[in-house]
Formats: structure tokens, sequence, C-alpha cells
């Protein structure tokens, strides 16, 4: 039985079990858990869902052609934020905002604290890449503007540009902005924007389940004592310590 | 990377590859807008540079090219969409340069061409101008537009339909715009499209509560309470999980209620509403300020409502957000309607504001009197009305403390005519207070401020000043009342009295009615100038017609008629006819024979105070009445419908018999 069958099945026990606080034994734990009825449909859509909002494009097609599965967005709309996806992760920040706009235009001109972003990163890739002379004067064109216009983004805005003030920018204290952290930070950013302008939810819906599980646990663990799933990524019953 | 680095330093580069591309066309067109969309998206500062350098002509100038020609690209379509609709995004002067470069009617065009990606594209740039204010107005009234309108909302396709209802949003301003949509079946229309999952939500709801707004007729016609869809809809997305989405939905609903209030009766949607709301005030940006007006206009007029939201104490959490730091104008004067409305009508609330430690909240009112902000102003003078309309605190003296008088008196010289008016609205709830810090006022340069109002050319200002000063002037102590009548002068009190306005006419009787009103020695101030305002009073009795001004006018008859001989003579005087027109009758009986029982009551009093037997004239006095018909008038009054009316009646006839009978 799958991982993922165990732990929605569990998920579904301990929400049924919730009432008195007792000892419960691996024995009738396990029975009552085959006692609960889930649908294996939910859990190909779980999936489908993760893999499309995740931006597994192939595999998603591959699952879809596989299981039967009909994802629900256009997979080809998923390629496209990919490619947008993995040209920031690269640094090519440039092709990236090409790559939105030939999407939808609307998104970088609705998003300021999104573009401003991208632009901010535009800079760090700049410097990053020794171009000192260029990035100053795209700090200048570029950056300050956003500034002018939405106060907002002012402070960061003074962090990023005193990158250029450091001969060691990578053990300056905005160091951190060249990490490939930042980077992920950005293109998540973007990945989220888009998805919102499909009218797609941002967030897929698996991690929301584990986080419900887990809290569901904690609250049983008030009442009673009974087979708990510990490691999510193994998803293996633990005995109930006697 | 493409040769984007030579055009961030020179703009004018760019756009004498435009100019080129649009006279010579070629291969380069594609490119050149490619890259000129590119550098605008998302760049103010770009869009308005590249405006002020000419770009949009030649942009549009090449679509239209594209347009006609059958051999052009779609790509090319798209992009030059797509370049005019960033231009437009947000900023007007872009709607001005791209509507004045002629591209409105290509882009409408472009709607009906047969790849949806073009379809698609000319919609989003015409979304995007009707968001602005300066989009061209629609005329909803032409057969062919209305058509186009109703054939965009029908359309699958989210970009069409949300262009639709950005149309109606911009556009339908009139009652007669709103029918006109109402009756084609567009709210209808609009319902069925907020059922499915769609980006466009927002944009449906605006404009469903345009065409709503403030119009009974329209959501009568076409929207009822079995309409179960609607209903459904909306209450749904009051909990979407967007705040803007929610705040919308309940903004729709509020708009129906406000226009038909047996629509949403249910005590359990209410509180729920008024719950949602509350917890949307917390979104720290625009959606909380909309919010808090959404709320305010909510509760405005019914008592009811006042109380449920009381109830889930919201005055409360308004008290904790006033506390915050740095609020915005907006939402701090969104803050002080909803606690205005709430104090309106109900004790509870203005007894919790008073209550609150420190005086917190009402300090917090009284700062925003010297807000820099003119709405902020206003609205602090609101709530302060509507907290002082506390009896029990005003007549504690609560509010006559330099901390708040002396804003507001400020505030009689402010620069807003609505500042002033809602200043004076204000201190005449004030100036009520029945302890005798009224000397406060009087002291400060008040009166002379508000007599200078009462002759503004704003009958606001005028109204409200004399209002004021009719509220000063009441059982306001003699040395007041002395420095207050040199201020006035009878000679304004006469021109008060035949203002214009009967609204104000009546205000400066009630004015004079206070100031005769005390001790004998008042009422010597209607004789000054040798009695030339009892006489003018005499004559806008005479004249008058609007009931409101007999009544104050007779009650100052009666007032003075209440002094000594002497007054009660110059009484006479007034209300019976003069010589010269023996064939009219006494005033007194046209207000005796009244269907208005405040009018009678006015007028048996006044001939009470006449007839008081003590005094060497009142024999005299009773048989002049007598010959003038009033007594007979009285006698026929004796079993009024009215009992006040009735047992005054008796009164009199009962003093007018102790000299005899006078049968005749």
């Amino acid at each position: 039985m799958s991982l993922f069958w165990s732990v929605i099945r569990q998920l579904a026990e301990i929400e049924a079990m919730a009432t008195s606080k007792k000892v419960i034994t691996r024995e009738e734990w396990e029975k009552k858990l085959n006692d609960v009825k889930i649908q294996k449909e939910d859990m190909n859509k779980l999936v489908m869902n993760f893999l499309v909002t995740e931006g597994f494009v192939d595999a998603a097609e591959k699952f879809r052609m596989e299981s039967g599965t009909e994802p629900d967005i256009d997979l080809a709309t998923i390629t496209d934020r990919m490619a947008v996806k993995k040209a920031v992760q690269s640094g090519n920040v440039e092709d990236a905002i090409e790559k939105v706009n030939d999407l939808n235009p609307e998104i970088l001109d609705t998003n300021p604290q999104l573009f401003f972003h991208l632009q901010q990163q535009r800079l760090i890739e700049l410097i990053r890449n020794g171009k000192v002379e260029e990035a100053l004067e795209f700090a200048q064109e570029e950056l300050a503007p956003r500034g002018e216009e939405n106060q907002s983004f002012l402070e960061e805005l003074e962090r990023t540009v005193s990158l250029l003030a450091f001969e060691d920018v990578k053990n300056s204290p905005v160091g951190d902005l060249l990490d490939i952290s930042q980077r992920l930070k950005t293109a998540s950013e973007v990945n989220a924007a888009i998805l919102t302008s499909q009218s797609h939810e941002k967030d897929p819906k698996l991690p929301g389940l584990l986080r419900m599980l887990l809290w569901a646990q904690n609250q049983l663990d008030e009442k009673a004592v009974y087979p708990r799933i510990t490691d999510l990524s193994t998803a293996t019953l633990q005995d109930p310590s006697v | 990377m493409p040769g984007s680095a030579s055009s961030i330093h020179c703009p004018e580069g760019l756009i004498e590859r435009l100019r080129s591309a649009a006279e010579n066309g070629g291969e380069a067109k594609l490119k050149v807008l490619r890259e000129l969309k590119n550098q605008i998206i998302g760049n103010r500062t770009k869009k308005l540079s590249y405006i002020n350098l000419g770009a949009l002509p030649f942009v549009v100038s090449i679509l239209s090219s594209a347009s006609s020609s059958s051999s052009s690209s779609d790509s090319l379509l798209v992009q030059c969409a797509a370049t005019i609709g960033s231009f437009a995004c947000g900023v007007d002067s872009g709607v001005k340069a791209v509507l004045d470069a002629g591209a409105f009617p290509h882009l409408m065009n472009l709607l009906s061409h047969s790849n949806e990606k073009i379809v698609d594209a000319g919609a989003r740039a015409l979304k995007m101008i009707y968001q602005s204010k300066v989009a061209p107005k629609y005329d909803f009234f032409q057969e062919k537009e209305m058509d186009i309108l109703i054939s965009l909302l029908d359309k699958n396709n989210e970009y069409l339909t949300g262009l639709g209802a950005s149309i109606i949003t911009h556009s339908c301003e009139t009652k007669d715009e709103q029918k006109i949509l109402g009756d084609a079946g567009i709210l209808k229309k609009l319902v069925d499209l907020l059922e499915g999952t769609t980006s466009q939500r927002d944009a449906y709801m605006e404009s469903f509560a345009t065409i709503i707004k403030g119009n009974p007729q329209v959501i009568l016609k076409s929207v009822g309470p079995e309409n179960g869809r609607m209903w459904g809809n909306l209450l749904e997305l009051t909990k979407d999980r967007y705040s803007r989405t929610r705040l919308l939905a309940c903004m729709c609903l509020i708009l129906i209620k406000n226009a038909v209030p047996s629509y949403l009766q249910s005590v359990g949607v209410r509180t729920k509403l008024i719950s949602i709301l509350l917890e949307l005030i917390d979104d720290s940006g625009q959606v909380g300020d909309e919010t808090l007006f959404t709320l305010s206009s909510f509760i405005e007029n019914e008592e009811g409502l006042q109380k449920l939201a009381f109830e889930v104490n919201t005055i409360e959490k308004l008290c904790d957000h006033m506390q915050k730091e740095l609020l915005q104008p907006k939402r701090l004067e969104g803050i002080f309607m909803v606690l205005a409305n709430l104090c309106s009508n109900l004790e509870s609330c203005r007894s919790v504001l008073l209550q609150s430690p420190k005086l917190q909240a009402i300090n917090i009112i009284t700062d925003g009197l010297s807000h820099t902000t003119v709405d902020v102003r206003v609205a602090a003078c609101i709530c302060l009305k509507n907290i002082s309309r506390s009896v029990k605190y005003l007549s504690a003296g609560q509010f006559m403390t330099e901390a708040v008088i002396i804003p507001l008196i400020q505030l009689l010289y402010d620069s807003s005519t609505s500042v002033q008016v809602a200043a004076l609205c204000a201190i005449s709830n004030l100036v009520v207070d029945f302890t005798m810090h009224k000397s406060l006022f009087v002291q400060s340069g008040c009166v002379k401020r508000l007599v200078e109002l009462s002759k503004s050319t704003d009958l606001s200002v005028r109204l409200n000043a004399v209002w004021a000063l009719r509220n000063l002037m009441f059982l306001v102590d003699s040395r007041c009342k002395e420095g207050i009548f040199l201020e006035l002068r009878a000679l304004t009190l006469t021109s008060l009295m035949s203002d214009p306005s009967a609204c104000v006419q009546e205000q400066a009787l009630g004015l004079i009615c206070n100031l005769v009103n005390g001790s004998v020695d008042s009422i010597e101030y209607v004789f000054a100038e040798n009695g030339f305002l009892l006489s003018a009073i005499g004559r806008q009795l005479w004249s008058a017609s609007k009931p409101e001004i007999l009544i104050q006018g007779m009650y100052v008859f009666c007032n003075v008629a209440s002094g000594k001989e002497f007054h009660k003579e110059a009484v006479m005087h007034q209300i019976l006819p003069g010589s010269s027109n023996d064939d009219n009758q006494s005033i007194m009986v046209t207000m005796l024979q009244s269907n208005d029982a405040r009018l009678r009551t006015a007028a048996v009093w006044t001939i009470i105070n006449l007839t008081i037997p003590t005094g060497p004239g009142a024999l005299a006095r009773v048989v002049k009445l007598k010959n003038a018909g009033i007594v007979s008038q009285l006698r026929n009054m004796a079993n009024d419908s009215c009992l006040d009316v009735k047992l005054r009646v008796r009164t009199a006839l009962g003093q007018s018999l102790t000299f005899g009978n006078f049968s005749t």
C-alpha cells in the first residue's frame, strides 16, 4: 500500500477518534484504518494537482496518460510557466521577463512588488558577473525609479544598491542576496503570480493535508495514546509507548 | 542577451527605429515593438517618457496598417495590442495618449478576429483603457452599442466578459442608464457569470454594484427575493479567500439592502455581514479603508443595525484601531464615520465611548478636529455632534472643556465651508449645555463669529449658525445673554426673520423666543430701538404660511405676554387686526382654527397669558378679544381633540369668564 494511502487513512481515522483518552494498540489501530474508505480518484487528483502546481510537465503528462486523470489546467501553460521559472533560476532574468510578458502582459504591469524583485534580481546577476559599470547604470536607470514610484520599496532598494559598495560582496552584510536561495525566492514569486493570473491556486493541496495530519495528531495526543506517523517521508506507524 | 542594454541608455534610439519601422515596415516592426513593450511593462517612468517622445502615434500606425493588411502576422497584432494596453495600464496620461492616437477603433476591431490570442490581447488593452476615468463614455442608449456590450457578456471568454463589466462600471452613471441596463437583462447575466470560477469576479461585482446603486426600481424589477441564485452566489462570495472579493460581495448585498430594506431582513445574515466587515477592517490597505465606509453606509439609517453592530463589539474594535500609530487620513475618516453612525441614536454606544479609559477615544476624535485633511475634520465634527446628543453627559458638562471647545471654534474659521457647517452643527449641540459653562463660548469671540456666519451667502452655513445661536441663547444666564445680544443687535435679528429661506426664519424666531425667555427683564430686548423688532415679528406672523414659523412667532408673543402690562398691551396691538383692515380676522383666530394642534396650542397659551385676571388692563383685553371673535372661537374648542389644547382652552375660558358672562 502506498505511503500516501497510509497518510490519508491515518488522518481520517484520527479525526474520527478524537473523543476519549485511552491506549490504542497497533492491532486495533490498523483494524480501524482498514475500515476507512478512500477513493483512488481523489488521490490521483491530489497527485496531479501537486505535479501541475510545482510545474513537472512531463511527469504530469505521463501521469495523465497512465492514470487517466485530467489536470485542471492546460498542460501547455505549465510549459510556459516552467520556462519562466527556469530562466530565473539560471539567472537569466531579462529572458524571464520577456517570457512573462509574452504569457500575460498584465502580470508585471499590475504587480509592482514582483516587478521590483525581478529588477532587483537583474542587478544582483550583473554584480555577480562582475559587470560593475553596467550594474551602476542599471541601478540608476531601472531601480531608482521603482523607489520613486513606490516608497515601500526604498528600504529593500537601499539594501540591494549597497551591494555595489563592497569589495568582497559575498562576505558583506548583504551577501545573502547573492545566494542561490534569492534566485529561488524570486522564481517562486513569479510562479505564484502566473498561477494566480490563471485563477489557479498557487499552493498545491498536498502540503496542506500533511500539515492537517500533524496538527490532528497533536490534538489527539492530548486524549489518547496510539500509533503515530512521525516520519512523513516513510509514513510508517510507530508503536504506541506503553 | 538581446540588444536591450543599448536601449536603456538611448530611448531616442528606439523611437527612431520605431518611426522607421512604422514608415518603412518590414521585419523590424515586430522586433522593435516587442522591445518597447518589454521596456514599459511595469515601468511607469518609462511609459511617461516614451509618451512624451511621441511613441504612441507610431505604434497605432503600425497597428492600423497591420489590421488592414491580410498578410501581416498575428503576432504583430498581439504585440501592438499588448504595447498599447501597457501604455494605458494605470497611467491616465497614457490612456489619453492612446485615445488621442486613435487606437480605440482598431482595438475594437480586434475583438472580432478569428485568432483567440488576438481577441484576448485586444480585450485586455481595452479593459485597461476602461479602468481609467478618462476613457470614452459608452452610450448605452445606442442600440448598436448595447448589442456589442451584450455580445461581450455572452461570450465564453473571460477577457471579453471582463471588458464588458469594466465598460459598465466606467460609464453607467445616471438612473436612466441603470434602468436601461437593468431592462436589458444585464443583471441576470452578471449573476450567471458570478457562478463560475473566474478571475473576473471582482469586475462582475463592481459592475453589478454600479447598476443597482441607489436605484430601488432596478432592483425591484430585476432582482427579487425569489432570485435564490443571486443571493446564494453573493453570500458564498462573502467567504471567498480574497479579501477584495469578500468586500465587494458585502458591498453588493448592502447596496441591495439600502435600496430595498425588506430584502435583507434576516438577523443572522445581517450579523454575519457585520462580522465579515469587522474582520476585513484588519486589512491594512485600500480594502480596509473601503470596508469602513461600507460598514458606515450599512448601519447609517437603521437603529436596529446599529444595535447589532454594537452587540458584536464594533466600538471596542474601532477604538483599538484608532490607537494605532500613523493612521492614514482615509482610514481615520472611515473610523470616525462608523462611530458617528453608531452614536447617532444609541445612548449605549455614546456611553461606551465616553467611558473609555482616560477619555482616549474622545481625545483622538478631538485631535481629528485639527487634522490636515478636510474630510477627517468634517468626520470628527459629525462624530462629536452625534456623541453630544447624550443628554446625560451634556448635562454633566462633559463637553464644555477647552480641549473640545477651542478647536471647534477654530473650525468656524476653516477654509472649507463643509467643515464650517459640520462644526456649527456640533457647536449647536454642545451649547445646549445646562451648566454655566456657556460663558466659555461667549468669551472666546465665538458669538461674533457666529453672527458673521449668520450673514453668509451659503444657506447651510447661515442656517446652522442661527441654529447654534438659538441653542446658545437657550436658558443662558442674563450676563451672557446681554453679551450675545450686543453682538447680535435687533437689526440682525430682523433681517434674519425675513431671510429668503423659511428654515432660517424659523430658527431666527426660535432664537428670539429663547431671548425673551427667562426673567421679565429679558422681554425688554424685543422692545429695543422703539420696538420695531416686535412689529417685525408681528408682520412675519401675519404673512407666514409655514407652520413652524407661526409656532415660533406665537411663542415669542406668548413669552412677551407673560410680562408686565405694557408688554401684554404691545402683544394685543400685534395680534388684533389694525384699523385699516377691519375685515381681516385676527391671526389668533386663524391659528385657533388650524388643523395643526401645535398652532392651536401656541395660540391658546398666548391668550392665557393675556387674560390673566390680575392686572388693571385684563378686563379691557378680554373685551377686545371677544370683539375680535376669539372668545367664541375658544368656546367651539372646549372639546378639542388634542388634550393639551382642550385643557388650555378651558383655562382661558375660565379666566375670561371671571369678568362676567358676555353672552350676546
